[in-house]
């Protein structure tokens, strides 16, 4: 492979690397298109290349969130479980949709999700109260002088979130980062900056799981996979460094942002 | 603050030890263009991942935190099967 190349490589992997750290998303969302129609890499090589990048900026990112107490390490644990369940799932669900149908379910759920993070941009999860009890799986949240408080909730909904991202995340080659921090926001209480630092966290066990797969099909292509992952790595420690400037309204803009172009997108390829 | 103290920054040295060793395999191996140290690299970096979820197993056992550490417990052999899996062991 030539250097321009693997250059092109190594900033693609920085840019998903970036965005992803930045909120919680493996980046599998933009890196695989980017490659394999960017690119023109065969689909399976991009999905393993993605993979071995979100494996990179989930670590990263994870090193700078950790420090900062921002990986809510119990419910991330309680989440993965139900992730790992729709991983098994996730082939399952494939006998019973065409991949027609599962594009337009997956892209017109993420427009919804994108549509109802806008609404709910203005409320905080938190509770200014240092001393409130955050039960079971909660946790405090240092933001310069203050320490809040959040609780979760409607777990459920968190639980079927991160079944669902499980399940397409086999199928598609995605992180499922872009369906579990909205739902972990929106839905369940998280303030956006513990739900994709905890995402962030997870994200790395769900894409090793698949990598492995891909790895003994003979699918991972070792310069492709090793650019974007030179990539990823600085990118992923920079987005986890840079998201502490970046207020939270504005971060669940991006995120809505994300969810819409994303979302439309995958919808369209299913119509 | 996290809500299992002291395993935050074991787990931290854990990435950082597996991200720090395979970036330098996978720049050594692509400079020298040698598909045997990138191979070394990725599969360091595949398993970073089953790395931390080993610590946080084992310290989450340590604190007696025993429905945390089987949730953890769970997770790893979720992982072992897909190595095994890989491995074409399975």
């Amino acid at each position: 492979m030539t250097s321009p190349e693997t250059l092109t490589l190594v900033m693609s992997g920085a840019f998903t690397g970036f965005v992803g750290a930045l909120l919680g998303l493996g980046g599998g969302v933009f890196l695989v298109p980017l490659l394999a129609l960017g690119l023109n890499l065969p689909i399976r090589t991009a999905i393993a290349a993605s993979l071995i990048s979100v494996i990179a900026t989930s670590s990263a990112s994870s090193t700078v969130n950790l420090n900062r107490g921002l990986v809510n390490l119990r419910l991330g644990l309680v989440l993965e479980v139900a992730t790992s369940i729709g991983g098994l799932g996730g082939g399952v669900l494939a006998t019973l949709l065409s991949q027609r149908q599962l594009f337009l379910v997956f892209g017109s759920t993420l427009v919804a999700m994108g549509l109802l993070v806008v609404l709910r941009s203005g409320r905080r999860n938190v509770i200014a109260d240092s001393e409130a009890d955050p039960g079971p799986l909660g946790g405090r949240l240092q933001e310069g002088e203050q320490t809040y408080v959040y609780r979760v909730k409607r777990l459920p909904l968190g639980l079927g979130a991160s079944f669902g991202a499980g399940a397409i995340s086999g199928l598609l080659g995605v992180g499922g980062g872009i369906v579990k921090v909205p739902a972990l926001n929106t839905f369940c209480g998280v303030p956006i900056r513990v739900a994709a630092a905890t995402s962030a966290f997870m994200i790395g066990v769900t894409a090793a799981a698949s990598s492995f797969i891909y790895w003994s099909r003979g699918d991972i292509s070792l310069v492709t996979s090793a650019a974007v992952a030179l990539g990823a790595l600085p990118a992923g420690l920079l987005g986890a460094r840079f998201s502490e400037r970046i207020d939270p309204r504005s971060l669940k803009m991006l995120m809505a942002a994300v969810l819409l172009v994303v979302g439309a997108r995958m919808a369209w390829e299913g119509l | 603050m996290s809500p299992a103290p002291g395993l935050d920054r074991a787990i931290e040295v854990v990435l950082m030890a597996g991200l720090v060793s395979s970036a330098a395999l996978l720049l050594f191996g692509l400079l020298g263009g040698d598909p045997g140290v990138l191979r070394l690299g990725i599969l360091l970096l595949m398993v970073t991942p089953a790395g931390r979820v080993v610590v946080l197993s084992i310290g989450l056992l340590r604190q007696r935190d025993f429905l945390f550490g089987l949730l953890s417990l769970w997770i790893l052999a979720v992982l072992g099967l897909s190595m095994l899996i890989g491995a074409r062991l399975l």
